[in-house]
């Protein structure tokens, strides 16, 4: 982490908002993305990515600023992620035609960088994923984060971790497979 | 070491994450066997496709309207917190002059001293009660789970 960002960091613990807008800035882009991996769908991403910035700067003065920010950003934003999938699910059960989920545009790689054919098919294969597929891809692949560090964010053992990256990997490919042909 | 098993560890020798002995074992398995050797290739295209994805930044004006929402909610917060002290004193001032006059009052029944009395003894009790749980909840919500780590 540069030096930079932990002095603005140390200006959010002081209660400085214009630094928080700079930090907040920063990670958007990431955050909305990694939103939208673990709810499965771009509808609420922002929103909950947003949700996630608030709880983070009110719990701003627990934070050890000597520590990156985005992991612990991203341990809030898989909460606020999870209680959203709970809250669906609960809902799904009531009503169990609600559209979420069907449309061939929730899965628009909308938030992808350098975009082609290629990409946006495999983008589509893992939004197709269950939840706990598309987080471990996620935290793997566009976090590049190791097994160990999965395995402490997650609180299950590495070997857990990779038999999990294991049939997300074996489950994306059955879907691009089944998409091609 | 079976093809099964070369299977199962084939992600984490390409991730970099099998351990030394392990990854030998793999190795003499992917020197000898020609169907391990094609399944690990496909299984690599698909992991370094995987590695290539990266999220989009967002241009200026986008984020400047994500930051503005973010900056409308804590304002928000701060807006709800005061409104709500206000209701509240407002609302147990306007309780205790009501409760004051009533029982100075001599015309009105003791019946219905006590039931204002009650009444208003039992909303306070709720209100409490879910205040409570609501920072209980919080506290398991947010503190235990997120901010520990
Ligand atoms: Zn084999």
């Amino acid at each position: 982490m540069s030096e930079n960002e932990t002095a603005l960091l140390e200006r959010c613990r002081a209660g400085d908002r214009d630094a928080f807008g700079f930090v907040v800035k920063k990670y958007a882009g990431r955050a909305s993305g990694a939103a939208c991996l673990l709810l499965g769908c771009p509808h609420e991403a922002l929103d909950a990515s947003q949700e996630a910035f608030v709880r983070a700067w009110r719990n701003i003065k627990r934070f050890n600023t000597s520590s990156p920010f985005y992991p612990w950003y991203s341990a809030i934003l898989r909460n606020v992620c999870r209680s959203r999938l709970r809250r669906r699910a609960r809902r799904r059960t009531v009503a169990l035609t609600d559209g979420h989920g069907d449309s061939s545009s929730d899965s628009d790689p909308v938030l992808l960088a350098e975009r082609n054919e290629r990409r946006d098919a495999l983008w589509r294969g893992v939004m197709k994923l269950s939840d706990p597929f598309r987080e471990i891809i996620l935290m793997k692949h566009f976090h590049e984060m190791s097994y160990k560090g999965i395995a402490a964010a997650l609180g299950i053992p590495i070997g857990t971790v990779m038999s999990r990256l294991h049939s997300a990997r074996r489950a994306l490919r059955e879907t691009l497979a089944g998409e091609s042909s | 070491m079976s093809c099964n098993e070369f299977n199962r560890m084939a992600g984490a020798y390409l991730d970099g994450e099998l351990p030394e002995e392990e990854r030998r074992r793999f190795e003499e398995h992917l020197a000898s066997c020609d169907a391990c050797r094609t399944e690990l290739a496909e299984l690599k295209r698909l992991t370094e496709d995987l590695n290539m994805m990266r999220f989009k930044e967002p241009g200026d004006e986008e984020l400047q309207r994500y930051w503005a929402g973010v900056y409308n909610r804590l304002e928000r917060g701060i807006g709800w917190i005061l409104l709500s002290a206000g209701a509240i004193l407002t609302l147990c001032y306007g309780a205790f002059k009501i409760v004051e006059e009533m029982i100075r009052d001599p015309a009105i029944s003791v019946i219905l001293k006590v039931g204002v009395c009650a009444l208003i003894a039992g909303l306070v009790v709720l209100f409490v009660s879910l205040l409570r749980e609501r920072l209980v909840v919080r506290k398991v919500d947010r503190y235990s789970r997120e901010v520990e780590r």
